[in-house]
């Protein structure tokens, strides 16, 4: 009973941030300066009639709080509206666009975990191989996915001719932008993966484990790993968040399509339609993953499924 | 034949390997290229597409009732001829026989007449139906292939555009795609739209029923290419990579710290083409700040070593700007602006100390009442690009240390900047405005706002300049609208230092050597289409 009412509990404070999330985007895109018959009309300036039929094509001439009420009206029944620039349905856009980005935020998921899962197992407690993961770790994180991009490129790409420049035609073409953009969060995991690993394995079990003459690599990989995994996973959130919006960058860098370049095409061109219904959409993907996150959580860790007792 | 002696001008390469003897090869027909681009179209309708970037693609897809020569004179191509009655009102387009849309619908003075009616629909294409299309009272078929359009006073920018306007096929009208483009947008076009892959890529196949290239094109008939893809890499440097490594065969778009990448290279080809239409402008503006008082505009432009500034940003790539046109439109430039006001710091300081900004701050600018004497640059961000960020710093650095002068750089979304536009709150506004369109961006530039003067960005109220202008939309004659457009010209740059020219945008192609009879339209200097271009598989690399 408690564990069914936690999930629902945590449905539908997902839901509730859902929807906080489309009122802030409506009323910050709408209290952003400019006037979208402006944008609309572009170099011109519109006669007052031409405004006004601007205006109830696009139903601005209602009041604000109408117009927010039928947004939500629509958007519950699939409609997002139209695009002001690309003059094209949203929705449809949109959900084209979405698949791209997913398979690259998920090829770089993929990336991140394996580099730190692998890094974190085979350097935990070894001083040389820490240190220099440890390096290579810093460097990563520190570095720009942008450039880390255009020097793979450069190296794969330009020189070596193994991977395609750019585009999204083939399994080739991702791994290079996945890479990009996994390995610079990967290795934050990596690092914190890695101490709680040599937490876990100065821990009384540890030494249970291995007074039954189990391997090292067995204690690691089955037992040390599964304590050392909750703060990674938690972490995993936050990982999601950092993909999506790494996505944007990796995406102009490597021309692929996606959620990333629409996004900052609209916000410059004050591109209504599109922000908002990409404001729901990340937000509705960041909290259905963070709560299947939560749940893993539940899972992975009797101790929070008990409530910590 | 001026076209094909620009073209060897254009590609040094070309030349070369003309004595060699590979050029004179003849023209191969067949293969595709992949053409790497910056910019990816904000939608496929070129009535709605306000992108010159665009026009790459769309060139391919869309012809016109005329085209233009290198002096900017009327070329036939989808009209055969066209008559302009005395009084600057009537206008008769004879369309050439037996052209079809991509559709299959024919062409003829019906067809051609939705085109005209539908830029007049504000619903349409408003800033079309606000701006040149504003002035036609009537449209109608007089015979099957004769379109009369009539306006509702003389006014002579409209020939400039009714030429340059896109032809689409009646059908498209009534598409459910017509506001986004796509395939039921059907135009005349040497190619047809094949796919469009959101984000990655077009691809276009040739159209194999082409028979109505320019009158002055490379060649008649259908395209030599079976086809080419447009990509979009709007990473600079991955379209350099591209290119080198032979992912792609043509990019446009390359800054000037890359053209030795390819200039003068065995195996590749460099072409430039300087953009018509408004350079890239500091506008100041007259009404607000500082700027408002002719001294301190004065000032900045003796201020500003702009050809030191341009030689180290672009490396001597760019041409440095005079005038309110670009120095290759033949029939409305007018030279004699050229080196008529010069860098001299020492004026600089002058004039802005009679103008009481005598005294100096911590920091080393000019103040008077305290206040300091700085001019907020405001630029859409969308609008940065060609290293003009970089080309602004640059002039801030000259404007600080010359004369004590704050260029304080603002870059903001199109919303802010479309509202600080709209209210005249800034100290200047650098834009450029390409490809020139008949004297049109002239209008918009310098009438008074309330008057036409949709992008007067320094807010210019001048009755003189109403006049001439006013006289030049008047007259057929080119000579006459030149001789006006000069004295608008030596008005807002010499005499008031309304607006200070920086540099002339440019287009550049850079290619892989087998890729031949790529260049630039005569005249607009853009991309010309991919009518002509062939492969000449013996000189790939």
């Amino acid at each position: 009973m408690t564990l069914g009412r936690r999930i629902a509990g945590r449905v539908l404070s997902g839901a509730l941030v859902l929807l906080a999330a489309i009122t802030l985007a409506f009323l910050s895109v709408h209290v952003a300066p400019g006037d979208i018959v402006d944008i609309i009309v572009g170099d011109q300036i519109p006669a007052p009639e031409v405004e006004a039929a601007i205006r109830a094509e696009w139903g601005l001439d209602r009041p604000l709080i109408v117009q927010y009420l039928s947004y939500l009206g629509r958007v519950l029944q699939g409609d997002f509206g139209r695009s002001y620039m690309l003059q094209t349905d949203v929705f449809p856009l949109l959900t084209g666009q979405l698949l791209p980005t997913l398979k690259l935020t998920a090829a770089a998921f993929v990336v991140a975990v394996v580099f730190a899962v692998v890094t974190a197992l085979l350097t935990a407690h070894r001083p040389i191989g820490g240190r220099i993961m440890g390096g290579l770790e810093l460097f990563l994180v520190s570095t720009p996915s942008f450039w880390l991009g255009i020097v793979l490129l450069y190296v794969f790409s330009f020189t070596l001719k193994i991977f395609p420049v750019a585009g999204d035609r083939s399994f080739s073409a991702l791994v290079l932008p996945a890479l990009a953009l996994g390995l610079s969060l990967g290795a934050v995991v990596a690092q914190v993966l890695r101490q709680s690993l040599e937490r876990a394995l100065e821990e009384p079990f540890a030494l249970t484990v291995r007074s039954w003459g189990a391997g090292e690599g067995t204690l690691r990989l089955r037992h040390a790993l599964r304590h050392a995994a909750i703060p990674s996973v938690t972490l995993a959130g936050w990982l999601i968040g950092g993909l999506l919006g790494g996505a944007v960058i990796t995406e102009q860098v490597f021309g692929r399509p996606g959620l990333g370049r629409v996004t900052v095409d609209a916000v410059l061109s004050k591109d209504i339609p599109v922000v908002l219904a990409v404001a729901i959409f990340s937000s509705a993907i960041y909290v259905t993953l963070s709560t299947a996150v939560d749940l893993l959580c539940l899972a992975l860790d009797p101790r929070i499924r008990t409530g910590g007792r | 034949m001026p076209r094909r002696r620009d073209l060897l001008k254009l590609f040094p390469a070309a030349a070369l390997l003309a004595v060699g003897g590979r050029a004179f090869a003849a023209p191969a027909k067949g293969g595709t290229i992949t053409f790497g681009i910056e910019s990816e179209p904000t939608t496929l309708n070129p009535h709605l597409n306000g992108q010159a970037k665009a026009r790459v693609i769309l060139r391919n897809l869309y012809d016109t009732l005329l085209a233009r020569d290198a002096q900017g004179g009327f070329v036939p191509w989808l009209a055969e001829g066209y008559e302009v009655s005395s009084d600057g009102l009537v206008y008769d387009f004879t369309l050439r026989p037996g052209i079809r849309f991509h559709d299959g619908v024919p062409l003829d003075a019906a067809a051609l007449a939705a085109t005209f009616e539908a830029v007049r629909d504000v619903a349409y294409a408003p800033s079309l139906a606000e701006g040149p299309a504003a002035a036609i009272a009537a449209v109608e078929a007089t015979g099957p292939l004769v379109l009369r359009i009539t306006l509702s006073r003389p006014y002579a920018p409209f020939l400039g555009f009714a030429a340059g306007l896109e032809i689409l096929s009646p059908a498209a009208y009534a598409s459910d795609q017509l506001k986004a483009g796509g395939p039921a947008v059907a135009g005349t076009g040497p190619f047809i739209l094949d796919a469009y892959a959101k984000g990655q890529e077009i691809r276009l196949r040739r159209n194999p029923d082409y028979q109505w290239a320019p009158a002055d094109a490379a060649h008649q008939g259908p395209a030599l290419l079976e086809g080419a893809t447009f990509r979009f890499l709007g990473e600079s440097a991955v379209r350099i990579g591209a290119l080198s490594s032979g992912q792609v065969d043509v990019i446009e778009g390359i800054s000037g710290n890359d053209v030795s990448l390819f200039r003068d290279v065995p195996g590749f080809s460099y072409a430039r083409a300087l953009n018509t239409g408004t350079p890239y402008t500091l506008f100041l503006n007259a009404q607000h700040g500082p700027t408002a008082d002719l001294a301190v505009r004065k000032a900045l432009f003796a201020a500003l070593d702009i050809d030191g500034v341009l030689a180290s940003v672009y490396r001597g790539e760019r041409q440095r700007a005079w005038g309110i046109s670009g120095p290759t439109e033949a029939d409305f430039y007018d030279a004699s602006i050229e080196r008529s006001f010069a860098f001299d710091p020492a004026e600089a300081n002058r004039l802005l100390d009679g103008a009481g900004w005598t005294a100096r701050d911590a920091d080393g600018f000019r103040t008077k009442d305290g206040k300091r004497l700085s001019i907020e640059v405001v630029q859409s961000q969308a609008t940065v690009r060609d290293q003009r960020d970089v080309l602004l710093l640059a002039l801030q650095a000259q404007a600080r240390q010359n004369a004590g002068i704050l260029l304080d750089l603002q870059y903001v979304d199109l919303g802010t900047y479309s509202a600080r536009r709209k209210g005249g709150d800034y100290g200047s506004i650098p834009n450029s405005r390409t490809p020139a369109n008949d004297g049109l961006d002239i209008e918009y530039h310098y009438l008074p706002i309330d008057r036409g003067g949709s992008i007067n960005y320094a807010r210019i109220n001048d009755p003189e300049v109403v006049e001439w202008l006013a006289a030049a939309a008047a007259t057929q004659d080119t000579a006459t609208r030149k001789a006006l457009y000069a004295q608008v010209q030596d008005l807002a740059i010499r005499q008031k230092a309304y607006a200070l020219p920086l540099y002339v945008p440019e287009d550049q192609i850079a290619a892989g050597a087998h890729v031949q009879g790529l260049g630039f339209r005569p005249y607009l200097a853009q991309p010309d289409s991919l009518h002509s271009v062939w492969l000449d598989e013996g000189a790939r690399i």
